[in-house]
């Protein structure tokens, strides 16, 4: 009655299709066909997510066998380019696609590797979180050879990521994203961060065992998410106005309650920067000679340098105190009894005007919703409690607070990210079991670990690697198109930070060139990887354009897409359940990645592939190799650009430069490094081990989750309230590009505030509809976006299964509306509708649901596919269609949010395709 | 009758009867992820658009008072199973420990499972379908041809369970004898267990009034128990009258709402509207042949139309079936089943109708009356068995059916009593016949439309019904109680303008009992929703939970 299954075999490997990955996996293959994925379940009791895979891995068998994919190596024939030019792509073999490719860089070599704007000449784009590094095998090895590259052409990022969270993040708890310590948090305030859709199997099994366990979820955002519904309570905010919110039910804490009573005082004086001293002009009053800020002690009423014996620090108050004020661009001042006050009594005043009445004008909360919340969260924050964690007592603060996305981005992503990361502080929840946590950095150094990046500046908090901006010091000439070097301290200069760059401005600097600034030029060379910027940037119809401008792009590519359509070369690299690498997993990571293990997985191929496709490993080999630099590639292999240095004092499992080797044995030689790495030379295993086995673990320390002691130990404080370092670069970055006759960034000169202040966030997308000169009035409705864990990052539009299965969720079928508003409207159930922005259109069907406020609409993820099989046939609307690209929309840290004015109404002249 | 005692009879299969599998799915933690929808597909090859498991997405109140969650449905493997005891053919059967089974090379695809499961887990693929249009290698090594056409759905992966038993595994714990759902959830949301355990996982998470079971007012106690407050954090709560109101269950996309049924189409009623005529007709004209009214060659020749309309109704059921080729499978489950019993009528009616003809006498008259008798309330069974459609399902059916099947052999009887010779003394006896009938038809009707929301009609399925009540108290019951009456009255004054008046009144029968029963098979056949009883609390405005100021435990 029931199939009898033939003998199969069980290939373990994984999935990290999103950045809340690895998952791990098994294929089930019989005969050669890979017919079924199933969790792998020998590492439940290790992976965080007890070895089950979200939805998206299940996938993986029809992206496969997809009858869609690109089947063999194609040129362009045709040489004009454009959404609506047919490609002419023609097959052509893996040597003529190789060769052609060598043949380019090596032309571009010969050129230089920078053109006359100081651009490189070579460009390449990943798609988002760092996930393709975990599927594209040897290829950063070819970067690393390469040399200059500009990897500042973004995808979406900036709208599409936590930006400030990233930034600010880094700074001020080396914490990239952030997470909750589900295991042993309380109470969570998470203004939009839609978890349980986007942080994938491991963030939805932390976040539901918590839940069971009696964690209280406060959701605050527009539309009732995933992550909303399976919440306690549901506070559906005016959209953009969440850092009104968040500065209400500061308010509420230290200015309604008895802030000595709740909060952690003891934490605030001696691990934050709460107690420094401000002078006049708005910078730390610092000891003449030594140059340390200084705290105020009461208990003998003298100011002393931060790490002196301060008895009694005062938070609160005014004094007279003698020192240095060091200003922006070595300005000093020397003063004698001025008047000081200590950075938390700046604070006191700064937060004294956003009251939870007047937050509740602005962002549509009852003011005794906020107040309330408020007294939840220092309820629930048990200040003065421990915990013993593997034998060493912590304090134990069981509240967190988290944002989502358009939050934590653009315009007000300071705001809300400084207002979050002071909740956390006021009560000493900050990196401290039950709290809010870092998961990994990507701007600090070293990238593998946290906690060795905390090292102590001169002032007693975490240095921090900010693009200079002094008169030296600042890069007039930006390293890439995107400038992030030069237009934002906070990016840093990392591996990362080209892609945390205003990663937009490539683009719009391309059609618009800016004043006083490079000429934008084009790359010779545009690798693409992983990757679809025509549909998944802001504005996606206008980067299509300037991606038909390229004029040479190789596109790695499994199906035709849109912006593999604007290319000169396609190649099909091997996929997912084709192709071998080995990839670092545990530690702690994105999403709620938190383990008592790391070690190495391996990925490899559970079938051969399906069409004439090539491991990406080869493919980077045999480019180099071709193009005149193989011996530069092995030995950035050997370096570790493969993930792990092949030698070091312990073991020399190095490639010989000179040979070309293949996909096997490169990946041989890392697993014996990685292996004797983790084991220390206990257990050296070969890649066959790996294959048979899946993967290797050792313990790491639940302690590694914790950046708190660390910085106890090492005496840092954490940076809050106050920001002198942002107001100084702030200045002297103003200073430098007005020497240098930038004046079109100065808009986002303002984010550079000690204690930023609250502007109406909502009405800069308001007002841009005016820029566009339309009446704001004309488009009365919010748009938003949210994630779908079904789709996230995981490339899969042109699965149909995926679209089976994600369709069981509302608003996979179109756009959200509120339905009363709909109705006022006419408009029902499923009707097709237009939606305008000042900018754009796009169409979808309506789905009338409860789950959101009257002034809102929502698309889920993106779509609005016009070249993606299947995908181009779902008649599904997206915001990326409805956005523009503007300075106007970008803030200082060169991000911008998810979110457009628009008009809704009945569409009369509905698509072909949805007829 | 209960139905259930004699599907118990039924199990067949060895295993543990002190077993009873089931599942524990908690509200607070399924995130409707569709890990575990996507997960079957792949254990189970399921072709395109079926979903044994099913994750569905809720909303609950209006806006700013709204919750929304995410509900697992698919096979509940009921205790009390409505499926097994309609089957006609034994494919679907309940074993010993509780686990709900197909027999896909038994089961004819009558549908009739399907139309019975309040909880829309059947699935009947009448084509082989595939993902892209075409088939892809892997498809084509794992599709499961002899699933096309027959009644499929959720097994809690018999197959896992058998075998990791067999190696001495337990369900539930060991994940190589628990569901591929249950092994993959990342929210730990799905449970799978032994209930008959006290102290199993399932029993523990469910004891103690913490688990509701879906319909249980349906008395088919499924065996998926659904978690639905957190003490401290989201507490439970009654669902109260504003969580899902009429309007909201008007709308077609709402998952709550039961979509209309497809398994039983207009052939379906087809058997209905002529099975059920052409048994009352010769009902009716049995009745007017014995009180004298109608002579024996009368009888004959009505008795000849009714069989071959009855036939027809028959042929067009069987167009219904699947598989046709195994129809004879459908005499195997006597012992539940009304649709095996309908057809062993047959099997005598047939006979009797021809030796009737061929030889006739009293006995064979009267045989072939009760023989339409039985047939009759067979169909009067079959109908309301249909658990899962509220419309079908109420107290009333079998009555509407029996009532309605009369009337129209009342109608009929009196169509042919004004148009041939033959018949037409026959008028009275279908005139008064006919008016009664078209009382209690009136009557059952009233009551049956006052009643259907407290039957759990939805307000989908109730507005069919009320798009036709206008129509049918005038055609169908108003038209034959006059009519009828006036010819009482008129008859043996003015025979030409009675019998008139006969025709239109047994046209109006006659029209009557098709309108609604079409409407009923085809229109009001919305399926079951799914309901939830209890809710956690949780959400904006008032569903919010409870403030709490204080930790976690």
């Amino acid at each position: 009655m029931t199939k009898s299954k033939p003998e199969t075999k069980k290939v373990p490997t994984y999935c990290f299709q999103c950045v809340s990955g690895p998952d791990l996996i098994k294929v089930e293959v019989e005969d050669g066909v890979a017919v079924r994925i199933e969790p792998n379940l020998n590492i439940c009791g290790q992976h965080p997510g007890k070895g089950t895979p979200c939805v998206k891995a299940y996938g993986l068998v029809q992206k496969t066998y997809n009858p869609n994919r690109v089947a063999q190596p194609m040129k362009r024939t045709n040489p004009k380019k454009g959404r609506h030019e047919d490609p002419g792509f023609v097959p052509i073999s893996w040597d003529e696609a190789l060769d052609t490719v060598a043949d380019k860089l090596r032309e571009i070599r010969s050129k230089g590797a920078k053109d006359n704007s100081g651009y490189p000449r070579l460009a390449a784009s990943f798609g988002g979180g760092g996930t393709p590094t975990r599927f594209m095998g040897s290829f950063p090895a070819l970067l690393a050879a390469w040399g200059p590259a500009d990897l500042g052409f973004g995808a979406g990022q900036g709208v599409k990521c936590y930006h400030s969270e990233h930034l600010y993040g880094e700074l001020w708890q080396r914490a990239f994203t952030l997470a909750v310590d589900s295991p042993y948090c309380d109470y969570v305030i998470n203004c939009g961060n839609n978890v349980d859709a986007s942080g994938g199997a491991t963030g939805v099994r932390r976040g539901a065992e918590a839940r069971r366990r009696g964690m209280k979820r406060v959701m605050v955002e527009p539309h009732l998410s995933v992550t909303g519904a399976m919440s306690a309570e549901w506070v559906p905010i005016k959209p953009k106005t969440d850092a009104a919110f968040l500065f209400a039910v500061i308010h509420r804490i230290i200015k309604e309650r008895d802030w000595r009573e709740v909060c952690d005082v003891r934490f605030l004086e001696e691990d934050t920067t709460a107690p420094y001293l401000v002078a006049p002009n708005g910078y730390y009053l610092r000891e003449a000679g030594t140059e340390k800020p200084l705290i105020w002690d009461l208990s003998d009423g003298t100011a002393k340098p931060f790490d002196a014996n301060i008895v009694q620090p005062a938070l609160a108050g005014s004094y007279t105190a003698s020192g240095l004020e060091l200003g922006a661009d070595e300005e000093v001042w020397r003063h004698a009894g001025v008047e000081v006050r200590p950075a938390f009594q700046m604070l006191l005043e700064h937060i004294d005007e956003y009251t939870p009445e007047w937050a509740e004008a602005e962002c549509d909360v009852p003011a005794e919703t906020m107040r309330r919340i408020g007294d939840e969260f220092v309820a629930h924050a048990r200040v003065g409690a421990t915990i013993e964690i593997e034998g060493e007592t912590l304090p134990l603060r069981p509240v967190a607070v988290m944002l989502g996305k358009s939050v934590n981005n653009g315009p007000g992503g300071y705001h809300a990210v400084w207002a979050r990361t002071l909740l956390s502080v006021l009560v000493g929840a900050i990196e401290v079991p039950g709290a809010n946590l870092g998961t990994k950095v990507r701007l600090n150094r070293p990238a593998n670990n946290k906690h060795l990046s905390a090292v102590s500046s001169r002032d007693g908090i975490m240095d921090f690697p900010f693009n200079e901006t002094s008169k030296e010091g600042w890069a007039s000439q930006p390293k890439i198109r995107n400038g992030y070097n030069t237009l934002v301290p906070l990016s840093s200069s990392s591996p990362w930070a080209p892609a945390l760059g205003p990663a937009h401005l490539p683009w719009l600097f391309q059609k618009e060139p800016p004043e006083n600034w490079p000429r934008p030029t084009l790359p010779d060379l545009w690798f693409c990887y992983r990757t679809n910027p025509a549909i998944s940037s802001w504005n996606a119809p206008e980067v299509a354009e300037r991606i038909a401008e390229f004029p040479f792009t190789v596109a790695f590519a499994y199906t035709k897409d849109e912006t593999n359509h604007m290319a000169d070369i396609v190649l099909p690299e091997a996929t997912d359940l084709e192709s071998l690498q080995l990839s670092r997993i545990g530690g702690t990571g994105s999403g709620e990645q938190f383990w008592k293990h790391q070690g190495w997985m391996i990925r490899q191929p559970a079938v051969k592939p399906v069409v004439d496709a090539m491991d990406m490993t080869d493919i980077a080999t045999e480019i180099c190799k071709r193009a005149g630099f193989l011996a530069e590639y092995n030995m950035a292999i050997n370096k570790g650009a493969a993930g792990m240095r092949l030698v070091n004092s312990q073991f020399d499992y190095s490639l010989d430069p000179e040979v070309s080797y293949g996909v096997e044995e490169i990946w041989d030689r890392v697993a014996k490094a990685a292996s004797h790495d983790l084991t220390n030379g206990e257990e050296v295993h070969g890649i066959d081990w790996f294959k048979e086995h899946g993967y290797m673990l050792r313990e790491f320390a639940q302690r590694e989750w914790y950046l708190y002691p660390y910085l106890k130990e090492r005496g840092i404080r954490f940076e809050l309230p106050y920001q002198e370092r942002i107001k100084r670069h702030g200045a002297q970055l103003a200073n430098r590009l007005h020497e240098a006759g930038i004046e079109w960034w100065d808009g986002q000169l303002k984010d550079y505030d000690p204690l930023p202040k609250y502007e109406s966030f909502p009405d800069i997308w308001t007002n841009f509809v005016r820029e566009k000169r339309q009446n704001p009035s004309d488009f009365p409705f919010w748009a938003l976006t949210a994630r779908s864990m079904q789709y996230a990052w995981g490339a899969n539009v042109g699965i149909p299964l995926i679209y089976e299965v994600a369709e069981n969720i509302s608003g996979h079928g179109g756009i959200i509306i509120n339905k009363q508003a709909a109705q006022r409207l006419g408009i029902g159930q499923g009707d097709p509708v237009v939606i305008e922005s000042a900018t754009g259109v796009t169409r979808g069907n309506a789905v009338l649901r409860q789950g959101i406020r009257p002034d809102t609409v929502l698309m889920i993820g993106q779509f609005d596919h016009w070249a993606t099989p299947f995908a181009k046939d779902l008649n599904l609307p997206s915001l990326n269609t409805i956005t523009d690209i503007s300075l106007s929309l970008t803030d200082g840290t060169g991000s911008s949010s998810d979110i457009v004015r628009v008009k809704i109404s009945k569409d009369t002249e509905m698509r072909s395709a949805g007829s | 009758m209960n139905q259930s005692l004699s599907a118990r009879t039924d199990q067949s299969q060895g295993q543990d009867p002190k077993q009873r599998f089931g599942m524990v799915i908690d509200l607070n933690s399924c995130v409707g992820c569709q890990t575990c929808t996507i997960a079957c597909k792949h254990e189970n090859d399921t072709p395109p658009g079926v979903q044994w498991r099913r994750v569905i997405d809720v909303e609950l109140g209006q806006f700013p008072n709204v919750e929304r969650l995410f509900l697992v449905t698919g096979c509940q493997h009921c205790d009390e199973p409505p499926c097994v005891p309609v089957c006609p053919t034994g494919a679907t059967r309940q074993r010993a420990d509780g686990l709900v089974t197909m027999d896909y090379d038994r089961c004819i695809g009558c549908g009739y499972c399907a139309v019975a499961c309040p909880y829309q887990a059947r699935t009947i693929a009448h084509e082989q379908n595939w993902y892209y249009g075409t088939p892809t290698v892997q498809e084509e090594q794992v599709a499961q041809k002899g699933r096309i056409g027959v009644a499929n759905k959720c097994t809690f992966c018999v197959d896992r369970v058998d075998g990791g038993i067999a190696q001495g595994l337990t369900p539930g714990i060991d994940p190589e004898a628990t569901p591929a759902c249950a092994n993959s959830c990342i929210a730990t949301a799905i449970h799978f267990g032994d209930f008959a355990d006290p102290n199993s996982n399932v029993s523990q998470l469910s004891g103690d009034g913490r688990a509701f079971q879906m319909h249980q007012e349906l008395g088919t106690d499924p065996q998926i128990k659904y978690l639905y407050g957190l003490d401290n954090s989201m507490p439970g709560r009654e669902r109260t009258a504003d969580d899902v109101d009429d309007e909201a269950l008007q709308d077609p996309d709402n998952p709550l709402a039961g979509q209309r049924q497809t398994f039983w189409d207009m052939r379906a009623a087809m058997n209905f509207t002529l099975g059920g005529m052409s048994t009352g007709l010769i009902i009716m004209a049995w009745l007017a042949y014995v009180t004298g009214f109608l002579p024996q060659d009368s009888l004959l020749a009505i008795n000849l139309v009714a069989g071959v309309g009855m036939a027809v109704g028959l042929f067009f059921v069987f167009l219904e079936i699947a598989r046709k080729f195994r129809f004879l499978y459908v005499l195997l489950r006597p012992g539940t089943s009304w649709m095996t019993r309908e057809t062993y009528v047959v099997a005598l009616f047939y006979p009797t109708l021809i030796a009737d003809l061929v030889q006739p006498s009293e006995l064979l008259h009267l045989a072939l009356a009760v023989a339409a008798a039985a047939f009759l309330y067979c169909q009067a069974r079959i109908l309301p068995a249909a658990k899962g459609i509220p419309a079908w399902r109420g107290r009333l059916m079998p009555w509407m059916l029996l009532a309605t099947g009369l009337l129209e052999g009342a109608g009929l009887l009196a169509i042919a009593a004004s148009l041939f010779s033959g018949p037409a003394g026959a008028a009275p006896v279908a005139a008064g016949a006919g008016g009664v009938l078209a009382v209690i038809n009136a009557i059952l009707w009233r009551k049956y439309i006052a009643t259907a929301r407290a039957c759990g009609i939805g307000p989908l399925a109730r507005n069919a019904l009320a798009a036709i009540t206008l129509r049918l108290r005038l055609i169908g019951h108003a038209l034959p109680l006059l009519g009828f009456a006036l010819f009482l009255g008129l008859w043996l004054d003015y025979p030409f303008l009675a019998a008139a008046t006969c025709l239109v009144a047994g046209i109006g029968a006659v029209a009557g009992g098709i309108l609604w029963k079409f409407t009923v098979i085809t229109k009001a056949c919305h399926q079951q929703g799914f309901a939830l009883p209890k809710v956690p609390q949780r959400g904006s405005g008032t569903r919010a939970a409870p403030a709490r100021m204080g930790t976690a435990v």
